[in-house]
C-alpha cells in the first residue's frame, strides 16, 4: 500500500480541501482519514495539508516544483477509491 | 443584538428566547457572587451547544424552568425565573440608571441609583439586587422613583468635584450623563467638600480619588475576574476609600479594564491622560494583534495618531476585556518606526535610506541570484495572512522550499492537520471542560483573557487544573505535576494521581503552550500530548479538548497557509537569502549565517531590521486592513485606523511589488484577488469572524508516520513569553511597557529583598538601532 502512494519527487505540496459535513466530501474524508498515514510514510517530507471549512467543495491541489505550479482537481461526490485515483493521476 | 430588539423578540417568543436573554445582550447575571457567575456560565454553555447541534438543544430544553411574566410600566414581559428586576426592565427595553451594577461582576447594590417602585413594596427597591416574583408590577417612571434617584444623585454630587472640563472621563462619563437626567441645577450643599488623596496604582491606571463614588466595580473586578486581591475599601461612611492598603501597583495583566469599568473619572488611563477628548477621536473597530487571542478592540485615533485602544464586546473571544499589552502598547506604534526603505551597501556598512526602487531591486537581486536550495523565508509573530500568502507564493515561484514559522521547530508535518495546532475546544467552550491540564505554558503571560476564563472554571466551578511547566501563580489553585516531559510520561503510565482525574472527566482538556512547539524535541512532547489526549478521551463527539495555545497573532495563519518546509528543503543547509516577514526573534536571527543576504520586512526597527541587508517598511496592525487568525483558528480582519508612517506600505503590496521587480509577478493585483487565493489555499479564510471546526483528528498519525524523533528531552518547560509587557516589537518600543517592566521589577525587588530592580522580568530589551 505504502509504496503505491509514493508520489512524483517534484511534488512539493499536497492539499486536500473538504467540508466537515457535506455528503459530497464524504469520500475525500474517508480517504484522508484512512490513507493520510500511508501517504506520509511514502512521502515523509511532503506537506500534506488537510483543510476543512463548511461548504467547501472537496478538492485536491498539487503543487509541483520548480515553478510552483498548482493543479486542482475537484473531488466532489467521489468515493475514497476514486479520490485515490485522482491523486495518482495528478501527482504520480 | 441590541437590548431593544432583543426584548421585542423576547416578548414574541418568550420560551425560545429566555436562554439567550441572559446571554446575548447587556443583561446579565443576578443573584450575586458565585451563583451569579455559575448561572451565566450554565446558560451560555448550554446556548452554545444548542447552537451547535439540534440534538443538544433538545437535551437541554427540559431543564429550563418556565419563564415568568412580570409587568414593567404596565407592559407584560416574559423573563427567565430568578432574574433581577433590573434585568426584567432591560428585557422590556426600559433603561434603568446604574453605577455599581455590572453584568459580569457580582452584585453590590451600593450605589442606589437603580431604585424602582414595585407594587406592594412600601419603599423603592434597588432593582439590581431584587429578584423578580411572578406577576410583579414594576414602575420606573413614577414621581417617587424620580425623586429617589434625584436624591441619590444629589448625594453623589455633593462630594464630587466640579472638574468635568479637565477630567479625562468628560464626554463619556456615566455620572455626567445621569446628572443631565436626575441632577439639580443648584446645590444645597454648603459644607466643605470631601477630598481624598490620590493613590499610585502603577504606570497604567491614573487615580483621582476625590471623584470616586464608591461603586466598588474596580474592587470586584480585581478580586473576581482578574483574581488579584490588590484593591479594597478602607474606612466607613464618609471616610471610605478605595485603595491598595499599602501603596503598590496593580499586579494583574488585565488591570486596564478597571478604567472602562469605572463609571466616573476616578480611574482613568495614565498614558492617555490629557492627550485627547473623547469627542475628538475617530473610532475604528478592529482586532488586537498583540497576542494569540485576537481580542476585539476599538482603535481611537486623532489625525495620524492612535490615541488609545479600548475593548469591544465579543462574547466568544474577549467578552469585554483586553490585556494590558493590547491596551497600552500603542505608544510603541509611534516610536522606532521604519518609515522608509533601507539598504546596506556592503558588509559592515550601516543601513542607508533608499528609495523603494533601489530597495526592491536590491532585494530582487538577492532573491534571483541565490540558488533555490539556499532560499529561506520566515513568517514572524506579527505577520498578517495576506503577506504570508503572498510570500509563500513568491517563494514557490523560485522553488524556495525552506519556509519557516517563527517559534515552530521546522518540520514539514507541522501544519498538516489543523486540529493538531489550533485551540480546538474554542475559548468559549473551554469553560465546559471539567478537568484541565496545562503543558508548558504560563497563561497569565501568554493569554491573560483565557486565564480569567480558566479562573472562573477553577474557582467557581471547582474544575481541577494541573500544570506541567513553570511554577507560576495563575490566580487560582492548580496542581504542579513537574516541569519536564517526565510528568507527561507519568500521566501516560498512570503513575500520576492526576491521570485518574482526567480519566474521570467527561470533557477533559489539554492546553499545550507555544513553548512546546519551539523546543528541539517538539515532536516527542507533542506526540506524548496527543497520546495522552487520546488515552483520556479528550476527543469524543463534538468535544475536542486538545488545545494548542499560540501567544502571537501571526502563527496560526502561517500554519493554515502551509508555511512549512517542502520536501526539498534542507533545514541544515546554510541559507544564502533570508526573507524575514516581521520576524525579530533572537532564535530566528541566531540561525542565520553571517554571510546570508537578509531582507527584513516589518514596521519596527528592532533586531530583525538591525541584521538586515535590505529593510522594507510595512504597516502595523492599526494601519492596514489585514487578516489575522487567532489561536482558535478564528479568522478576523483589522481595519485601517491611521495611515502607515512615511513611505511604508501595506505588507502584501510590498511582496507583490517585489515579485514584479524580480521578474515573476504574483497573479493578483488587488487585495480581493489575494483573499480569493488565500481561500483557495485554506478555505477557512473564506469565512471571516467565525471558527471553522477541524473535525479530522487522525489520532496523532502525523507523529507516527513522521521520521522525526519521538524522544523528549528532560529540559524543563518554560513559558514562550518571559516578559509579558515586551513580548513583541511594539511592546519593546513602548515607553509605557518599559515603565511597567520597571515597576514590576521594583515590586519584585521589594518583596524578594534583592538588589536587582528588574529581577522578575529581566532587563528591558535594548534597541539595536538606538533610540
Amino acid at each position: 500500500m505504502a509504496s503505491k502512494l509514493a508520489l512524483n519527487a517534484a511534488v512539493s505540496e499536497l492539499r486536500f480541501v473538504l467540508c466537515q459535513s457535506s455528503p459530497s466530501s464524504a469520500g475525500t474524508r474517508e480517504f484522508v482519514s484512512k490513507s493520510y498515514e500511508a501517504i506520509k510514510k511514502a512521502n515523509p517530507r511532503l506537506p500534506v495539508l488537510i483543510r476543512e471549512a463548511a461548504g467547501a467543495e472537496p478538492s485536491l491541489f498539487v503543487r509541483t516544483a520548480p515553478q510552483g505550479v498548482e493543479k486542482r482537481l475537484s473531488l466532489a461526490n467521489l468515493n475514497a477509491a476514486d479520490v485515490k485515483k485522482a491523486l495518482e493521476s495528478l501527482a504520480k | 443584538m441590541s437590548v431593544a430588539s432583543m426584548s421585542m423578540w423576547c416578548r414574541a417568543s418568550c420560551r425560545a428566547s429566555s436562554l439567550s436573554l441572559l446571554v446575548g445582550g447587556s443583561t446579565g447575571p443576578l443573584l450575586g457572587g458565585i451563583h451569579n457567575n455559575a448561572l451565566v456560565r450554565t446558560l451560555s454553555s448550554s446556548s452554545a451547544s444548542a447552537a451547535a447541534t439540534p440534538a443538544a438543544a433538545a437535551a437541554v430544553a427540559p431543564e429550563e424552568p418556565p419563564p415568568v411574566e412580570v409587568f414593567v410600566n404596565g407592559e407584560s414581559v416574559q423573563v427567565p425565573k430568578g432574574v433581577s428586576v433590573m434585568q426584567a426592565c432591560d428585557a422590556a427595553g426600559v433603561d434603568v440608571p446604574r453605577f455599581c451594577y455590572h453584568q459580569r461582576l457580582s452584585i453590590a447594590g451600593n450605589c442606589r441609583m437603580c431604585l424602582v417602585e414595585v407594587t406592594k413594596s412600601p419603599k423603592p427597591v434597588a432593582s439590581c439586587a431584587m429578584p423578580i416574583m411572578p406577576g410583579m408590577q414594576i414602575h420606573t417612571e413614577t414621581p417617587l422613583v424620580k425623586k429617589a434617584r434625584e436624591g441619590v444623585m444629589e448625594f453623589l454630587l455633593a462630594n464630587h468635584p466640579l472638574d468635568c472640563p479637565i477630567c479625562d472621563q468628560g464626554g463619556e462619563c456615566d455620572l455626567q450623563d445621569m446628572s443631565m437626567a436626575y441632577g439639580s441645577d443648584r446645590g444645597r450643599f454648603v459644607e466643605e467638600k470631601r477630598a481624598v488623596e490620590d493613590k499610585n496604582l502603577g504606570p497604567l491606571v491614573k487615580t483621582v480619588m476625590t471623584r470616586c463614588i464608591h461603586c466598588t466595580r474596580c474592587v470586584r473586578f480585581a478580586t473576581e475576574v482578574a483574581g488579584v486581591h490588590d484593591l479594597g475599601v478602607t474606612g466607613r461612611g464618609g471616610s471610605a476609600e478605595i485603595g491598595t492598603y499599602l501603596e503598590k501597583a496593580l499586579t494583574s495583566e488585565m488591570s486596564g479594564n478597571v478604567i472602562d469599568l469605572c463609571p466616573v473619572g476616578a480611574l482613568t488611563s495614565k498614558p492617555y491622560a490629557f492627550t485627547a477628548r473623547s469627542w475628538e477621536l475617530r473610532p475604528t473597530e478592529s482586532v488586537d494583534a498583540t497576542d494569540g487571542i485576537g481580542a476585539s478592540i476599538r482603535v481611537d485615533a486623532r489625525g495620524h495618531e492612535v490615541m488609545r485602544i479600548v475593548p469591544r464586546l465579543n462574547e466568544s473571544v474577549n467578552e469585554e476585556w483586553i490585556g494590558d499589552r493590547g491596551r497600552f502598547s500603542y505608544d510603541g506604534l509611534r516610536r522606532q518606526r521604519l518609515d522608509a526603505p533601507y539598504v546596506r551597501g556592503e558588509k559592515g556598512a550601516p543601513l542607508r535610506k533608499a528609495t523603494w526602487k533601489d530597495a526592491l531591486e536590491a532585494a530582487a537581486h538577492g532573491l534571483r541570484s541565490t540558488p533555490s536550495t539556499k532560499l529561506m523565508a520566515v513568517a514572524g509573530k506579527l505577520a498578517d495572512a495576506e503577506s504570508i500568502c503572498a510570500l509563500k507564493d513568491l517563494m514557490a515561484m523560485y522553488d524556495g522550499q525552506n519556509l519557516q514559522v517563527e517559534g515552530v521547530t521546522p518540520s514539514s508535518d507541522a501544519a498538516d492537520v489543523r486540529s493538531s495546532y489550533v485551540f480546538n475546544s474554542t475559548l468559549e467552550r473551554i469553560e465546559e471542560a471539567d478537568a484541565i491540564l496545562l503543558v508548558g505554558t504560563d497563561l497569565r503571560k501568554e493569554a491573560p483573557l483565557l486565564n480569567s476564563r480558566l479562573r472562573r472554571s477553577a474557582v467557581y466551578d471547582c474544575v481541577p487544573v494541573a500544570s506541567v511547566g513553570p511554577d507560576v501563580d495563575l490566580t487560582y489553585p492548580k496542581k504542579d505535576l513537574g516541569d519536564s516531559a517526565k510528568a507527561i510520561d507519568d500521566l501516560l503510565s498512570g503513575a500520576s494521581a492526576f491521570r485518574a482525574v482526567l480519566d474521570g472527566a467527561s470533557k477533559p482538556a489539554i492546553i499545550v503552550g507555544a513553548h512546546v512547539l519551539s523546543r528541539p524535541d517538539a515532536y516527542g512532547v507533542l506526540s506524548k500530548c496527543v497520546q495522552l489526549a487520546n488515552d483520556v478521551g479528550c476527543v469524543s463527539g463534538d468535544w475536542n479538548g486538545y488545545n494548542v495555545l499560540h501567544e502571537c497573532a501571526g502563527r496560526v495563519a502561517a500554519l493554515d497557509l502551509g508555511f512549512v518546509p517542502g520536501p526539498k528543503a534542507d533545514v541544515a543547509t546554510a541559507p544564502g537569502f533570508v526573507y524575514l516577514m516581521n520576524a525579530d526573534d533572537e532564535a530566528t536571527l541566531a540561525s542565520i549565517p553571517e554571510d546570508a543576504f537578509v531582507v527584513y520586512q516589518g514596521h519596527h526597527g528592532d533586531a530583525g531590521a538591525a541584521r538586515a541587508n535590505v529593510v522594507l517598511p510595512g504597516a502595523a496592525y492599526t494601519e492596514k486592513g489585514a487578516t489575522y487568525v487567532n489561536t482558535e483558528g478564528r479568522v478576523q480582519r483589522t481595519k485601517r485606523a491611521v495611515p502607515p508612517p512615511g513611505s511604508a506600505r501595506e505588507d502584501w503590496e510590498v511582496v507583490r511589488a517585489l515579485s514584479e521587480v524580480a521578474g515573476l509577478a504574483l497573479p493578483y493585483d488587488d487585495v480581493d484577488g489575494l483573499r480569493v487565493r488565500m481561500a483557495e489555499v485554506s478555505p477557512t479564510f473564506a469565512s471571516v469572524d467565525s471558527v471553522q471546526q477541524s473535525t479530522i483528528w487522525l489520532n496523532g498519525s502525523t507523529y507516527a508516520a513522521s521520521k522525526g524523533s519521538s524522544k523528549a528531552s528532560t529540559a524543563p518547560f518554560t513559558s514562550s513569553i518571559s516578559n509579558y509587557f515586551q513580548a513583541d516589537v511594539i511592546g519593546r518600543s513602548s515607553k509605557t511597557m518599559a515603565r511597567c517592566v520597571e515597576t514590576r521589577g521594583e515590586m519584585y525587588a521589594k518583596t524578594h529583598d534583592v538588589g536587582s530592580t528588574l529581577g522578575e522580568l529581566g532587563e528591558p530589551s535594548a534597541h539595536p538601532l538606538g533610540d
